[in-house]
């Protein structure tokens, strides 16, 4: 008699094999049924395999160390959408501007005729050439008061976090990446367009962004005491929280374009 | 479960309540899901975090026909098999198994806490998830998924990606290894098939 494999055997306890061949034989061998048995009795010992038991407040300490990490996913979530909401009305802008440029070389005599003496749609060409200005002004604005707001936060979080302890950055760390690349260009832009508070304040942040960028998953107590040191020496905190409110109040008002904002 | 049903919409459209019930209610599952992929309780509280994590970027695509605790399941099951398979890597590049040890500890130091309501004593426990440490990443992932998740072979394949047959002979590969360390401590039993 050919007896069942092992394979089989195993096959057969979890019900992937032929169930009618395996019990056919089974009934008639015994040496077959001990070693199912056998088998039997060993997985039954894995199932007794311990599982250290959690109270009832485990789910309530699984959302306190989750709720920290969700935060930081959620204010991602929305920094990534305004930048969504930049690039669709650049695009738009974009398009918007092609289309006018179109329109005024098809109408060319009419330019023409503008520009020899000067009329009602000539004015209305430089209040648009205005207007345009100011738009790429707000996008300034729009674009700076978002980026201080992400990394106000993030100043807040070590500003606030306790330095007798290590602490998990690993997604601020990611975010101040992404801030840094930002707070360049920012900060450039800002500095062309004669925008020097601005200028000034993104060039304090930066040193305090790339070092967190680099800093890994985890800072030291000393790191966290040295970066809240920097912080609060350059009172950057403070200076955020100014600016934002001041870029945040220019935001709301229609006013004439600064000195030197043509070229972002 | 229409009451999940319901937290889980309120969660989708951004209610932190909503999610923190969520959590509340599927930790300690998800957390045993954990423990039997990893056999280490540390691994399984990382696990059980991650799957959170996971299922908060991924909620959106949560169909809403589907059961969330199962949903939630394969996500635990995923996040630990990614950390077996990291530690799996890890191992072949430093060698060894350094937590056999402290893990056999872990163990015995559970039984004693908890040996009222066990059926098995200390040491054996001990053999026990000795003999689960013995298995390779594969197969033990592999095993946990047929024996105690009672997932299909098919579905472990393409979890483990993997062809059928190489599935079922990983499995029997696991049952295998833990018969060899286990069948000394089974008392001979009365054939009853």
């Amino acid at each position: 008699m050919q007896h069942l494999t092992e394979e089989q055997l195993v096959a057969h306890y979890y019900h992937d094999a032929d169930a009618v061949t395996a019990e056919a034989h089974l009934a008639t061998c015994e040496e077959c049924r001990a070693q199912l048995a056998t088998l039997r009795s060993v997985l039954a010992l894995i199932d007794q395999l311990p599982i250290p038991e959690k109270n009832g407040a485990y789910g309530e300490e699984v959302w306190t160390r989750l709720r920290w990490k969700l935060g930081s996913e959620r204010r991602r979530s929305r920094v990534w959408g305004t930048i969504s909401a930049i690039a669709a009305a650049l695009a738009l802008a974009f398009i918007g501007g092609m289309l006018w440029h179109a329109g005024t070389q098809q109408s060319s005599p009419a330019a023409v005729a503008a520009k020899n003496t000067p009329s009602p749609a000539a004015a209305a060409q430089t209040a648009s050439n205005s207007s345009s200005v100011v738009s790429r002004d707000r996008l300034l604005l729009v674009v700076v008061s978002d980026h201080l707001d992400s990394s106000e936060r993030i100043l807040l979080e070590l500003s606030n976090a306790d330095a007798k302890h290590p602490l998990d950055i690993t997604s601020e760390s990611r975010r101040a990446g992404e801030l840094v690349a930002s707070n360049r260009i920012y900060r450039q832009t800002a500095a062309r367009r004669g925008e020097t508070r601005i200028a000034s304040l993104l060039s304090d942040l930066e040193p305090v962004l790339l070092e967190l960028s680099h800093a890994g998953s985890t800072l030291s107590p000393d790191e966290i005491a040295s970066l809240q040191k920097r912080i609060d020496s350059k009172g950057l905190l403070f200076k955020v929280r100014v600016v934002s409110a001041q870029v945040n109040g220019q935001d709301g008002v229609t006013k004439a374009p600064p000195k030197g904002m043509d070229s972002l | 479960m229409t009451t999940d049903l319901a937290v889980v919409s309120r969660a989708r459209s951004g209610d932190p309540e909503a999610f923190r019930m969520l959590v509340e209610s599927h930790s300690r599952a998800t957390f045993r899901v954990a423990y039997r992929m990893t056999g280490n309780e540390h691994d399984a509280d990382d696990v059980v975090q991650e799957t959170f994590l996971r299922a908060y970027r991924q909620l959106r695509h949560f169909e809403e026909r589907a059961d969330f605790g199962t949903w939630l399941h394969r996500i635990a099951v995923n996040c630990s098999l990614d950390l077996l398979r990291a530690r799996s890597r890890a191992d072949k590049q430093y060698g060894g198994d350094p937590e056999s040890a402290e893990l056999a500890g872990a163990a015995g130091a559970r039984s004693e806490a908890q040996q009222d309501r066990l059926m098995i004593s200390a040491e054996l426990k001990t053999q026990v998830a000795t003999a689960m440490k013995r298995l390779s990443a594969s197969e033990r992932t592999a095993f946990i998924l047929r024996h105690f998740e009672g997932m299909p072979v098919e579905e472990i394949g393409k979890t483990l990606g993997i062809q059928v047959s190489a599935t079922k002979h990983t499995i029997f590969r696991a049952v295998r290894k833990l018969r060899e360390s286990l069948e000394p401590f089974v008392r001979s039993t009365p054939c009853n098939t």
